[in-house]
């Protein structure tokens, strides 16, 4: 069979396979967000031990490969625990505790770009820490931030793929199972990597408009 | 009466000790100037009084509250009352000018974002900027930042305020525009603490001028005395370099 037969064919079950693939990188992302956020501020913090925590879990998700993450998940934890984790579960801690320490660090990147006189100047006028941190910190380095967070945004989305490895049907295991049928590797893989592509396309245009309207200047004092 | 009472401050980093024995009493409209050397400590006395750093010993008092002293939630109920300026203005990028001078009193909810606006118009008013009302900061000139940055103070009706070298990142035909807005507050008699390497304004505006040199108070008195005749053999020498 052709490439579009092909398409025509295994549609609704390549875009079943996409909107896990979809789902899984958005409701990892939020979760994720969160995490990259509260640690990110642990990591700025005054006090060294709350920093220390902060720097423990950025480097174990640093440390270790995703592969090996998801499969300590999945298997390595419900096996202490004498409990059960289904597959989409355990691949959305995964990705979100993944995606979470690399946050972190733009998260930190972000914060610290952010000249020490608008901490200073906020104080100043009797705002304690969480507003000055909330109202003038995060604002400006969500802003430097942006590339950063997009970049991860599709990183994620592709490591989204690394979990068809523990059972989740998303577009790389749907793929890896139409194949098993029909044995057309070539044009599957293809028709799997332009689907990714596209995606990833439209996420990047996305991403250089939102760019665009939140630079409000180029220079910060 | 004493607005500021600072007694026996010291400040160090580390193995720096920077202020070795700070004692200043500053009165209630008075307008007190400091200068001194560079690295002489005049930005770490100015920031030991709103606790921005924190004082090694001794006690800074403003309004009888006492700093030093204080947990978190009453330094920030502190620091409404004592103004500060900046050198390198510090206005918060991502807000318009108006937004800058009532965010303050708005996010602290002292003031409804009506009467902040309103009150937020007539600062820019007396600092002579009410069109710049609604552009960003970076839109500004050096010396328009500075007197939005005074604006932005004045909102939270500060009884004491202070400046840290105002007009040194100024170019020089900006500086007076800033100098004239302070002296104007300091007309209206407002309590002003200036560091600033300004001799012309020290002398014309300051109630008492402070020598600081190597974390000490060298010398103090009313300008005149101290431009005029000077006692120490330090300031002698200061002044001979600044002057
Ligand atoms: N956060 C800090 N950590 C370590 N050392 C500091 C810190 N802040 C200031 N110092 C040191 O303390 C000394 C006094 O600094 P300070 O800024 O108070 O001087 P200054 O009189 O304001 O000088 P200038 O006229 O250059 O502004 C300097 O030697 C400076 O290097
Ligand atoms: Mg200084």
């Amino acid at each position: 069979m052709s490439i579009p037969e092909l398409v025509v064919q295994n549609w609704s079950r390549l875009l079943a396979g996409l909107a896990m693939t979809v789902e899984l990188t958005i409701i990892s992302l939020i979760i994720a967000g969160m995490l990259g956020l509260l640690f990110g501020l642990l990591s700025v913090s005054k006090k060294k031990s709350l920093r220390a925590i902060a720097l423990v879990y950025v480097d174990i998700v640093r440390g270790t490969p995703l592969l090996v993450q998801a499969f300590f998940i999945y298997f390595g934890i419900p096996a202490a625990l004498g409990i059960r984790l289904d597959a989409n579960t355990a691949g959305i801690i995964t990705l979100s505790l993944n995606a979470g320490g690399y946050l972190a660090e733009i998260f930190r990147g972000g914060i610290e770009s952010i000249n020490k006189g608008q901490m200073e100047a906020a104080r100043s006028l009797g705002l304690p820490y969480s507003l000055a941190m909330t109202k003038v910190i995060l604002p400006q380095a969500v802003r430097t931030m942006t590339p950063a967070l997009i970049n991860q945004c599709i990183i994620t989305l592709k490591d989204t793929s690394i979990l068809s490895i523990i059972g989740i049907q998303e577009l790389t295991q749907t793929g890896r199972l139409i194949i098993a049928n029909n044995y057309q590797a070539f044009e599957m893989w293809t028709i799997v990597a332009v689907m990714y592509f596209i995606i990833i396309m439209i996420l990047t245009k996305i991403s250089k408009r939102i760019e665009r309207k939140m630079s409000y200047g180029k220079s910060e004092n | 009466m004493g607005k500021v009472k600072i007694k026996n401050l010291k400040k160090s980093f580390g193995e720096l000790e920077v202020l070795k024995d700070i004692n200043l009493e500053v009165c209630e409209r008075e307008v007190i100037c400091i200068i001194g050397p560079s690295g002489s400590g005049k930005s770490t006395l100015l920031r030991c009084i709103n606790a921005l750093e924190v004082a090694t010993s001794g006690t800074v008092e403003v309004d009888g509250n006492d700093i030093t002293g204080a947990a978190d939630k009453d330094i920030n109920k502190y620091r409404q009352n004592i103004g500060m300026v900046f050198q390198q203005f510090n206005l918060f990028p991502h807000m318009t000018v108006l937004e800058n001078i009532s965010f303050a009193p708005v996010t602290l909810k002292l003031k409804s974002k009506q009467e902040a606006n309103e009150k937020a118009l007539k600062l820019l008013r007396r600092v002579d900027l009410e069109e710049k009302a609604n552009v960003y900061p970076e839109q500004l000139s050096g010396g328009q930042q500075q007197r939005v940055a005074i604006a932005r103070a004045l909102a939270m009706d500060p009884d004491v305020m202070l400046f840290d070298e105002p007009t040194s990142a100024l170019d020089p035909e900006m500086v007076g525009e800033v100098l004239n807005v302070m002296k104007k507050l300091a007309k209206e008699g407002m309590t002003m603490i200036v560091v600033t390497h300004e001799m012309g304004f020290a002398r014309e505006v300051a109630d008492r001028v402070i020598f600081i040199d190597d974390g000490f108070i060298v010398e103090q008195g009313p300008p005149q005395e101290l431009f005029g005749a000077p006692k120490n053999e330090r300031t002698i020498n200061f002044l001979n370099m600044v002057l």
